[in-house]
């Protein structure tokens, strides 16, 4: 049993690298803005939906609410350079690390909370967190924060044309998130939280490090949904509160990881490379039209996918596995 | 605003108005998770479908939304039904991750019945003009009434009433009852599950219905109308527990009274605020609402 | 996604990608790209929009006796006849997205100019993509008035902005001051969204420098699902003159909350948005005998200038509505584009700008009440003369200023 966990580790480590290495390869041969743009959104929301996948898939505590920790870190990044002149690298970190302190005084009492109780919890401290910003006037209030362009650099993480530095930030934000799942699967905190999974009274023995152990994971996921969000900040150039910090971004981030297949370390990846490209493909291709044709089509996708494979995308895979193994 | 006795009492009235109405809206949910612990996230859509539902009867047909609201309740109750076969039957189906298949196939419904809306009814701004109550209003000592959300606040009341009545006094209240604590019991002395929860989510549609009856007469119709009511009746459910009946009606007093209170102290732009903190506050003193059962 | 062989050969070579993709582009019809709402909360504007750009187009392709520029004769003189072809683009109100979508335009549709946005928000990003591109970009009903001073070179805008707007309407306070009216005090009524906030910062700005007292500026949440609270502030400060700056939505129900809690303005002087929509009054026009709104555009110019009503009979034939504020700008941003674009003979960029910053259209060619067409070196119009409107007897009529007007105000209102 051991062994075969081991080599399973050992395999999705080296699929992982392969696919990144092959990803990295892509833009080289994809030179397109607007597919280099989709592959841009993909890796980002891949990344963010496997932080997501930290606290609710493993941890299954279903936060409705990462919008609140996108939009801090989107925030303090373009407060910092704007206000401060502040490289938006430390603002990244400043983001990541003021979201895991906010997630931890959150987790704090809400963890107590069970089931839609604690959903919606999420839900309206992020409804509070965008009322607050939505108001602020230091902070752009409505009217947002927008990033002048300067010339392409690294330093400020800025470039006009090029899609490929924002890509290859993506893609190993994408590759990090996926290494902290994958290095939690085997921890300690991982052992517990499939403990507690497989028998809710191991809880009670457990509590007490079982609750650091959410805390924990609420940390690491709200700093990697942070950089997730400076990222957009400096890729976008303009935020303001309804597009940071908006129920449905927090939505957007949970779908991929549900599509692919929640608390698994693949299915945020699945769901992502298949969602984004049709979520842009159908608004730019049927949206057009004006008639909402572009939404009926999205979301009769989404009932379809969580009916028939409410274990996620990812259960068609397995499911291949076990037949070759028989 | 300086605050007088009239402004207060004022804002009072007008808020346990609202939150009647914010009850009756929301009962549908309660009575839904309370029979099957699905929580349905298509609520505000199922809200905006009964707002042109009364719309169109009023637009072709000159039915009064007073008359019509029997009418749109019961389309709504074929349409819940509907709903439960079609989709919800087989979510609560789901070997794995139940809660999130159940989140994310509502979820999915909400954004598909949006777009049939955009695409059948147009994004047009719609409003039911000349009801025989829209637009009257009534004045008792300087504190201004309006007919139609008085006489949504007397549905509501009303609604509930009948609503505890059928809960327990009638056989297919205690089937729900009974199914609720067992379903796999119920089987056993012949009550069909699926029935019981299909006509369960046909009657918690019928409630919605209703409200959509009502608030056609004084609220504008869009595609995304049930989005701005939508958050408001989780919130409420919840902050009375999951599952209670009295509790979505408690819940929706206290939400609209403090959405008034919240706006005489705060910016109104924060009055949503106000609404948050007390959920929060609540949950934290009682994690299952004020008056959650399980 | 359509990766077609041509587009990876082009990209073989990284220079290719770095050319100004607009060169390439056919000159046997010209691609101009809109970005509109076509989904979501505010689809109805990006519905109208549709059809009134579907309307320019077809006024600029056929054969029409009209004094619009490009209206006689069939496609683009300048560029041998071209036609003009639109490509429409959703944008969700999303900034986002509306940057995704104006990129997909530039290098996938190859469009030589952008005519967007309705959400503010959304035109900060479209600009920018377009600046990045050097692909103009036209603003075509965006009010907010920090869009052009933003330093960027490819941004135009030929209808007035939110501070030439209200300052209309405090030069109409002041003039029936001098008439003798009572005009003290004022309410600001305003959404949260950036129309809104905007919109009231230069409403307070005005009122402090030209001595009116701001007695309630009441800031509420877009899409509430009740006013109940705010119009009660209203009607408690009980100004002489209520300013709202609200869309569709927000407009009706506080039109119905103000008549359900009793409250009767002495005066409503509105910032277009819902006060412009047919909606609004369709739902309750009854009680908003004597409104006024800030517009750019008047039906009743008609009289003066026949082509107006004519337009505005093709327009209606299309969507069913007459032209209101919005669809009148979206209509002339789409014209004031092509007629710069026949005028550069080319589809280049950097020649459009050129053409642009030429600009200097009669008011007589447009179907607007404006002075004329020409931008200032920040690419705004400043003879766009905004106008204002009284609803009365169920229509819009002019009341200010004072050589646009057919009709006296009816001050107070009813």
């Amino acid at each position: 049993m051991d062994t075969t966990f081991a080599q399973r580790r050992r395999r999705d480590l080296i699929v992982a690298g392969c696919l990144a290495a092959v990803a990295a390869l892509v833009p080289l041969f994809v030179k397109d803005v607007y597919v280099q743009n989709i592959m841009v959104l993909t890796l980002m929301y891949a990344a963010l939906s496997q932080s997501w996948n930290i606290l609710s898939g493993y941890c299954g505590q279903i936060s409705l609410g990462h919008a609140l920790y996108f939009g801090l870190g989107a925030y303090t990044t373009a407060l910092l350079f704007t206000k401060f002149g502040v490289l938006p690298w430390f603002g990244m970190l400043g983001g990541g690390i003021i979201s895991a302190l906010i997630a931890m005084a959150l987790g704090y009492p809400c963890f107590r909370l069970r089931g839609h109780y604690f959903v919606i919890a999420t839900i309206v401290i992020a409804e509070i967190g965008l009322l607050l910003f939505h108001n602020w006037d230091w902070a752009g209030a409505a009217l947002g924060i927008d990033i002048p362009i300067r010339r392409d650099s690294w330093l400020t993480f800025q470039f006009t044309r090029s899609k490929l530095p924002y890509f290859y930030f993506a893609l190993a934000l994408a590759c990090i998130a996926w290494l902290v799942t994958w290095w939690l699967e085997d921890s300690k905190w991982g052992y517990w939280w499939r403990a507690v999974k497989d028998n809710p009274d191991a809880a009670e023995s457990l509590g007490v490090v079982v609750f650091n152990s959410k805390m924990g994971a609420a940390a690491v996921s709200a700093f990697l949904t942070a950089v997730g969000g400076s990222f957009y900040a400096q890729f976008v150039s303009y935020i303001d509160p309804e597009s940071v910090m908006g129920f449905q971004f927090s939505l957007l981030m949970a779908l991929p990881a549900v599509l692919g297949g929640i608390g698994t370390l693949w299915g945020p990846v699945l769901g992502a490379v298949i969602l984004i490209p049709l979520t842009e493909l159908t608004r730019s291709f049927i949206g057009g039209s004006g008639r909402g044709v572009d939404l009926i089509v999205y979301g009769t996708l989404i009932v379809l996918i969580s009916l028939a494979r409410p274990e996620g995308l990812v259960g068609l895979f397995s499911r291949r596995r076990k037949g070759a193994a028989r | 605003m300086p605050l007088t006795a009239e402004t207060i009492i004022q804002s009072l009235a007008s808020g346990l108005l609202m939150g009647l109405l914010y009850g009756l809206i929301a009962v549908g949910l309660a009575l839904i998770f309370g029979l099957m612990d699905v929580v349905n996230f298509a609520h505000g859509e199922f809200l905006m479908i009964a707002m042109y539902a009364t719309f169109f009867l009023f637009a072709f047909f000159a039915i009064d939304p007073l008359l019509s609201a029997p009418l749109v309740a019961a389309a709504l109750f074929v349409f819940g039904a509907v709903v439960y076969l079609l989709i919800v039957r087989f979510a609560v189906r789901a070997k794995a991750n139940a809660g999130m298949v159940q989140i994310f196939s509502t979820f999915g419904l909400a954004i598909v019945m949006r777009g049939l809306a955009q695409f059948f009814f147009t994004p047009d701004y719609r409003s039911v003009t000349h009801s025989w109550l829209g637009g009257k209003t009534v004045s008792i000592a300087g504190v201004f009434l309006p007919v139609p959300q008085l006489v949504g606040a007397l549905v509501a009341i009303a609604a509930f009433g009948a609503l505890y009545f059928f809960i327990n006094r009638t056989d297919f209240g205690r089937a729900l009852e009974a199914t609720r604590e067992d379903a796999g019991a119920v089987a056993l002395v012949g009550i069909d599950k699926n029935r019981v929860f299909a006509l369960g989510w046909g009657l918690g549609a019928a409630l919605v219905g209703l409200s959509g009856a009502i608030m056609a007469m004084f609220f504008y119709i869009y595609p995304d109308v049930g989005a701005s009511f939508a958050l408001i009746a989780y919130v409420t459910v919840a902050l009375g527990g999951f599952g209670s009946v009295f509790g979505a009606f408690a819940g929706g007093i206290i939400v609209g009274l403090v959405e008034a209170t919240t706006a005489l102290i705060l910016p109104p732009s924060l009055k949503s605020v106000g609404i948050y903190a007390v959920y929060l506050l609540v949950v934290f003193v009682r994690p299952r609402g004020l008056f959650g059962s399980m | 996604m359509t990766i077609t062989r041509r587009n990876v050969l082009l990209g073989a070579t990284a220079t290719a990608a770095l050319l100004p993709i607009a060169a390439r582009a056919q000159t046997s019809e010209v691609v101009i790209g809109v970005i509109y709402p076509l989904s979501g909360a505010s689809a109805q504007i990006g519905v109208d929009a549709q059809k009134a750009f579907e309307t320019a187009a077809d006024l600029i392709n056929k054969n029409y006796d009209f004094a619009l520029p490009l209206a006689k004769g069939e496609g683009l003189s300048g560029l041998g006849g071209a036609k003009v072809r639109l490509v429409f683009a959703d944008h969700q109100a999303d900034p986002q997205k509306g940057r995704a979508e104006a990129e997909r335009l530039i290098t996938q549709e190859k469009v030589c100019a952008i005519v967007g946005t309705y959400q503010s928000a959304v035109a900060v990003t479209v600009s920018q993509i377009c600046e990045r591109y050097q692909i103009p970009f036209i603003s075509a009903d965006n009010s907010s008035p920090s869009l052009h001073r933003r330093g960027l070179k490819f941004y135009f805008r030929a209808a007035p902005h939110d501070e030439m707007f209200s300052a209309a309407m405090f030069d109409f306070f002041d003039a029936l001051k001098k008439k003798g009216q009572k005009i003290e005090t004022l309410s600001l009524f305003h959404e949260d969204t950036i129309f809104g906030t905007d919109s009231s910062n230069t409403q307070l700005k005005l009122a402090a420098s030209r001595g009116y007292k701001v007695v309630a500026d009441i800031k509420y949440r877009a899409n509430s699902p009740s006013l109940t609270a705010e119009v009660q502030q209203l009607k408690a400060a009980n100004a002489d003159v209520l300013m709202p700056s609200s869309y569709t939505t927000d407009g009706i129900l506080l039109v119905k909350t103000m008549a359900e809690l009793g409250y009767k303005p002495k005066n409503i002087v509105a910032q277009d948005a819902g006060f412009s929509e047919k909606a609004l009054y369709d739902a309750v026009g009854d009680k908003l005998e004597g409104v006024i709104s800030r517009g750019s555009f008047s039906l009743d110019l008609a009289a003066k200038r026949p082509m107006v009503g004519a337009i505005n009979e093709m327009y209606r034939t299309k969507s069913g509505k007459d032209f209101n504020d919005y669809s009148s700008r979206q209509f002339m941003g789409l014209i004031v584009m092509a007629d710069a674009i026949n005028r550069a003979k080319s589809t280049d960029g950097e020649k459009i700008r050129e053409a642009l910053i030429a600009t200097d259209m009669p008011g007589e060619a447009t179907i607007m009440p404006w002075k004329r067409v020409k931008f200032d070196e920040m690419g705004q119009n400043n003879d766009a003369d905004p106008v204002l409107l009284q609803y009365t007897g169920g229509k819009f009529v002019t009341i200010f200023p004072a050589q646009a007007a057919v009709a006296e105000a009816i001050w107070p209102m009813k």
